[in-house]
């Protein structure tokens, strides 16, 4: 609801050429992204700086929930693993940003754009760097394949915030010849932040979503010289965490469960076995971890 | 003198064995074999039914370190089933005991579908309250680490790019 208000207000901010028929939005009501062609045509591309415009909102309504870990020296570490993963894939030149949120809960979050969160709970469960790179290559699939911006456009309120800013900056933007980039950027980040509120962290990926990162995960991990069992080690372990022990509750409640994460794995891990032998990188994960 | 050498190797010993992630509980979830050494080509010590209860030693690739029995050797990571999370979630409290060890209940677990007790620190109320936090965004971006000063970072744990295709779904 809070989403469509949001469009709603956007929407009013339209010029007159170019207003919908608000009488019929507020009939549709979450079935607004049907509303008209001029916004249904703005929600199939997003351009990169508009995916991490949406993004930026995205995690600033995060990190209003939950405070960034005080450790910079592992916040610098998980950056750098992080960006050198990244590296290998098809979307390098992202503005990749990795953080460590002060939680004890079990869980890591992608965001549209390159951001990726990974819970402080999880990090001090992981025993190599290679795990980290399971976990961090699993997001960072999420961005790959636009999950998360698929989400968003599936779901009619979320969309209709999104697309909604989105169609109005565009408007802004054809009228001024390009130069209003920054109210674009203002519009789309306000989009994420409602949809933080509106639950965006909350309603599980489709399973196929999960399972495709899971998948092209282990490769990215196995890219960038990790042993991609890594990843296997990580599953493994969630799948001993008792849920009202690490308060790891919304890892369990949307994502698809461990056990049946590892079945859809060992589906594809022969392919990669001849990586196995790469390192694990103990020795420096536990320098970074600090005092455990 | 025998027993001033000999107590630090024991506390040394009794330190690994306390060691609880050094020492869980697993079962094999299919008829495997016990290896020699962490290799498909390697010997086989013996041959474990399905539903073996075994304890893990160590992990290496593909490979998991068990001790079954008064044997210790090594099986394929994905033989192996560990305790599942859901009768210690579930409120009802019917789950069987057996299972904690991977025996008894068949059925797929589905933590997902009862998972919604001891959430902290991360509740809808949180998203929903929350206000947009730009200075702690330009922080977290602050760490952000550059691509060459990535690739340097790597270098020193002697990590080097590997050309993998992705894989497909294998089914």
């Amino acid at each position: 609801m809070r989403a469509l208000l949001a469009a709603l207000a956007l929407l009013a901010a339209v010029p007159a050429h170019a207003q919908l028929d608000i009488g019929r939005i507020i009939d549709l009501g979450r079935k607004a992204v049907e509303i008209a062609p001029k916004i249904q045509e703005a929600t199939k591309e997003y351009t990169v700086e508009e995916e991490v415009a949406l993004g930026d909102g995205i995690a600033s309504g995060f990190l209003g929930a939950i405070r960034l870990h005080p450790d910079e020296r592992l916040q610098r570490y998980v950056n750098r693993v992080g960006r050198w993963l990244a590296s290998q894939t098809e979307r390098a030149d992202l503005p990749w940003t990795f953080g460590v949120i002060d939680t004890e809960v079990i869980n890591a979050f992608a965001m549209p754009g390159g951001t990726v969160v990974v819970s402080h709970g999880l990090v001090k469960r992981l025993t190599s760097e290679a795990e980290l790179a399971g976990v961090l290559a699993h997001e960072i699939a999420h961005v790959l394949k636009k999950h998360q911006l698929s989400a968003i456009q599936s779901d009619a309120g979320w969309s209709a915030a999104a697309d909604g800013a989105k169609a109005v900056a565009a408007d802004q933007i054809g009228r001024r010849g390009g130069g209003d980039v920054l109210g674009l950027k203002t519009k789309l980040a306000n989009a994420g932040v409602d949809l933080v509120k509106d639950g965006l962290f909350l309603r599980p990926l489709d399973r196929s979503m999960e399972y495709e990162a899971d998948r092209l995960g282990v490769v990215v991990a196995a890219r960038g010289g990790y042993d991609p069992y890594g990843f296997v080690a990580v599953l493994t372990m969630l799948a001993q965490v008792k849920p009202e022990e690490s308060g790891a509750s919304i890892t369990f409640s949307t994502h698809p469960s461990p056990a049946d994460r590892l079945a859809e794995l060992e589906k594809v891990m022969p392919q990669l076995e001849k990586f196995a032998q790469q390192p694990q990188v103990e020795q420096r994960f536990r320098q970074n971890l600090g005092a455990k | 003198m025998l027993a001033r050498l000999i107590a630090p190797l024991l506390l040394a010993g009794l330190s690994l064995i306390g060691d609880a992630s050094a020492q869980e509980p697993a079962s094999t979830n299919r008829a495997t074999e016990l290896k020699e050494r962490p290799a498909a080509d390697s010997r086989t010590l013996a041959s474990l039914a399905a539903d073996s209860a075994v304890k893990v030693v160590a992990r290496q690739g593909a490979w998991t370190q068990v001790e079954a029995g008064s044997q210790r050797g090594w099986v394929r990571a994905f033989h192996l089933r560990f305790q599942s999370t859901v009768e210690s979630s579930s409120s009802g409290g019917s789950g069987s005991i057996t299972s904690i060890f991977g025996f008894g209940s068949k059925e797929a677990p589905r933590t997902s579908k009862v998972a919604t007790l001891g959430i902290r620190g991360l509740t809808p109320e949180d998203f929903k309250n929350a206000s947009p936090d730009p200075a702690a965004l330009k922080k977290m971006q602050s760490y952000r680490a550059d691509r060459a000063g990535a690739e340097r970072f790597a270098r020193e744990a002697r990590l080097a790019p590997v050309a993998v295709a992705y894989v497909g779904s294998g089914s």
